[in-house]
């Protein structure tokens, strides 16, 4: 019954891991002994620190913003039901169906001061050139912004579809007892779901720990080199491509997978995901 | 039953008659057949010399982005096969394919002949690593001086021959609203560093790379430049900018500028870009630094050829890669975008550059004179060298001194070095 799904993790998933962690220890120019020294030279790399952190406030600033984000508005949605849900549900989803690509280039448009249809306003906040934005050390929160935008309106709907499964009889319960919206929404509502926001919370950490379209398409692009490096998965798209450095790239790839594996994990056992499944700390 | 044999028999008729369309087309004629990789201003030549050689050589063309050339072939040699015959890219890809780690690049040295190599004179300097050639250099972006003749009448200017003069010149717009263009990103290096000779990239062994801040010829470009930037004379932003357009490049504001052969067609004129009108524009000597050989341009851009050392028709690879850097059809074609590199074919060339009633001057002039004048202080090397120019031009646009973005771009590029496996030198 798993079959056809297993065939697909072990092709797709757990092959390349293997090939990764294989390539990983092969040699490469600055250690023709290969193994597990790759390792540590992806670390010492003078790109791998600034690339770090730049990933580290990416993630401080889009996965709670996600979380919260998402958790209000899907909230508000669930209270609009009748004639406005699904004209809303579609207005949250539309920007979702742009590509991280698209994203990029319309926040270009809308971030540029000779060019945005909200000069104005910038020119209001004392922005009247391109280079007060657009500059390396501030991109963090411009990254954030798109990668939000290209995301959340999904997760509102997903989010929203959770709310859906809680039984009215409960939320009717909580009314006869006398809880108002609020702590319906807050003291019901919101743990109900908190397994669906804990999956979402491993998604979107992992989404984020491996931001690459958007820095990369404006270092290549728009403005060349402004964020060359910028994230630990174009270190590892470098190191590949431009270094001729294939296992240093392997090595830092499975780093990350290490990382986004461990944040899972404890994740899960700090919460009750699995609970009522049998699996899990807590029962 | 008898559905599912006619089905099989059908399967395995479409199969026959594909293997047949794959073998049959080149080695079953006995001619061969060569893959061309190539971005899209190259294609009218690559498409020419298909035509050219139907019945001869099978020419199979496939258009990539220049930037990809470095990470196709990665997966090229990863799969140990799918090798184009020759490839367009930027002479650091070259350093690259040459590598015995990546083992791409063919050795040219023999198989082109001298009078080819001879015909390019300096042009081809990128390609030499050890007396050994391995690539062919498409077209040459170096610098010349810019100046727009109507404002330079109007202020009563005379054209720099120096770079004392340049920032003399330049100082006189100060108040006038005039600019002497805009250096926040790589023109910076290619304009003031590269041409000055400061060692960035300087190949003393061929895994041992200086790079000396601290050189005369770095520290001199900061103290001449940085006055021009502190009065405002010349723009921290990049020339291509969208502010820097609107405000002043597309008000026919600049009136000078240093910048590559290229930027007179592509970056000055273009309606979407510069926009500047017919008939102001002319191009000087670049401006020298000292005096005897102390005048060499910088270049920015500029690509080469490579040929495939796997390739199973060394001689057909070889000659389409000498076709198109140096065919008269391509020199004469309306479509070739830039100076060749290739003396014979940018003599033709010229016929055309010189003759555009778009500019004041014959441009042609200047961009030879300095075409094999490009310093070669600083080589193509395996490490990302031009992705580094984000560093430098962040510091220059966030404020920073001349000479400490310089201190942040080679902490980067002395960083950088290693990881490609060479030893760095810093004095």
């Amino acid at each position: 019954m798993f079959a056809p799904y297993l065939i697909l993790l072990a092709l797709f998933g757990v092959w390349p891991i293997v090939q990764a962690g294989l390539v990983s220890l092969e040699p490469t120019v600055i250690n023709p002994a290969g193994g597990a020294q790759n390792f540590a030279d992806v670390v010492a790399d003078v790109r791998f620190v600034p690339a770090a952190l730049n990933v580290v406030v990416f993630l401080v600033m889009y996965v709670p913003a996600m979380l919260i984000v998402v958790s209000l508005m899907s909230l508000l949605l669930d209270t609009v039901q009748g004639r406005w849900n699904l004209p809303l549900r579609l207005a949250y989803i539309v920007p979702a169906s742009m590509t991280g690509a698209t994203a990029v280039l319309i926040w270009y448009f809308m971030l540029e001061p000779s060019l945005s249809p909200y000069q104005d306003a910038l020119h209001a906040l004392g922005i009247t050139q391109g280079n007060q934005i657009w500059r390396q050390g501030g991109l963090a929160w411009i990254f954030v912004a798109m990668a939000f935008f290209v995301g959340a309106g999904n997760w509102i709907v997903v989010q929203y579809g959770s709310l859906q499964s809680i039984s009215d009889d409960i939320l009717e319960a909580a009314r006869i007892d006398g809880a108002n919206s609020w702590q319906i929404a807050w003291r019901i509502k919101l743990p109900l779901i908190r397994k669906y926001l804990v999956y979402m919370g491993i998604l979107v950490f992992a989404a984020g720990l491996q931001v690459f379209v958007e820095p990369q398409l404006i270092s290549g692009s728009v403005y060349t080199g402004i964020a060359t490096d910028w994230s630990l998965n174009q270190l590892s798209y470098d190191l590949a491509f431009q270094s001729n450095n294939l296992a240093d790239s392997a090595a830092l790839s499975l780093m990350l997978l290490v990382v986004c594996i461990v944040a899972a994990i404890v994740v899960i056992f700090r919460s009750d995901f699995f609970e009522g499944t049998g699996v899990g700390s807590k029962k | 039953m008898k559905r599912l044999a006619v089905a099989l028999v059908a399967v395995i008729a479409l199969g026959v008659a594909l293997a047949g369309c794959t073998t049959g087309g080149s080695s079953s004629s006995g001619r061969p057949s060569i893959l061309i990789w190539a971005d899209t201003p190259r294609i009218p030549q690559a498409t020419e010399y298909q035509k050219e050689m139907k019945g001869k050589v099978d020419v199979k063309i496939e258009t990539i982005a220049q930037a990809d050339a470095q990470t196709k072939i990665a997966l090229a040699n990863r799969a140990k096969k799918g090798w184009p015959d020759i490839i367009f890219g930027a002479p650091a890809d070259t350093a690259q394919f040459k590598d015995p780690s990546n083992g791409y690049a063919a050795d040219l040295t023999k198989l082109v002949s001298k009078k080819i190599f001879d015909g390019f004179g300096e042009g081809n300097s990128d390609c030499l690593y050890n007396g050994k050639y391995y690539c062919l250099k498409n077209d040459l972006a170096n610098t010349v001086l810019w100046y727009n003749t109507k404002i330079f009448k109007e202020l009563g200017l005379t054209v720099p021959t120096t770079m004392q003069e340049f920032v003399d010149t330049a100082l006189k717009l100060k108040g006038t609203g005039y600019s002497a263009g805009a250096y926040g990103d790589q023109l910076y290096y290619a304009a003031f560093l590269q041409s000055s000779e400061c060692p960035l990239a300087d190949l003393t062994a061929e895994n041992t790379v200086r790079i000396a801040p601290s050189d005369p010829k770095c520290t001199r470009v900061a103290k001449t430049i940085q006055p021009l930037l502190d009065s405002g004379v010349i723009d921290k932003r990049s020339p291509f900018d969208a502010g820097f357009i609107k405000d002043v490049a597309g008000q026919d504001k600049v009136a000078m500028t240093i910048g590559p052969s290229w930027w007179g067609d592509f970056v000055i004129r273009p309606a979407a870009s510069w926009s500047v009108p017919a008939g102001e524009i002319a191009a000087a000597n670049m401006p020298s630094w000292g005096t005897g050989s102390d005048n060499k341009s910088g270049a920015y851009g500029g690509g080469v050829f490579t040929v495939s050392s796997h390739s199973k028709f060394p001689q057909a690879a070889v000659d389409a890669a000498v076709w198109m850097t140096t065919s008269d059809w391509m020199a004469t074609a309306a479509t070739t975008p830039t100076f060749p590199a290739y003396g014979p074919a940018n003599k033709l060339w010229e016929a055309r550059i010189s003759k555009d009633p778009y500019y004041a001057n014959n441009v042609y002039t200047a961009m030879a004179a300095g075409a094999n004048n490009i310093s070669q202080v600083d080589r193509p090397v395996r490490f990302p060298f031009n992705a580094q120019f984000g560093t430098l031009s962040a510091a220059i646009q966030n404020g920073k001194s001349l000479s400490t973005a310089l201190d942040d771009l080679t902490k980067s590029l002395q960083g950088l070095a290693p990881q490609s496996g060479y030893k760095v030198v810093t004095k």
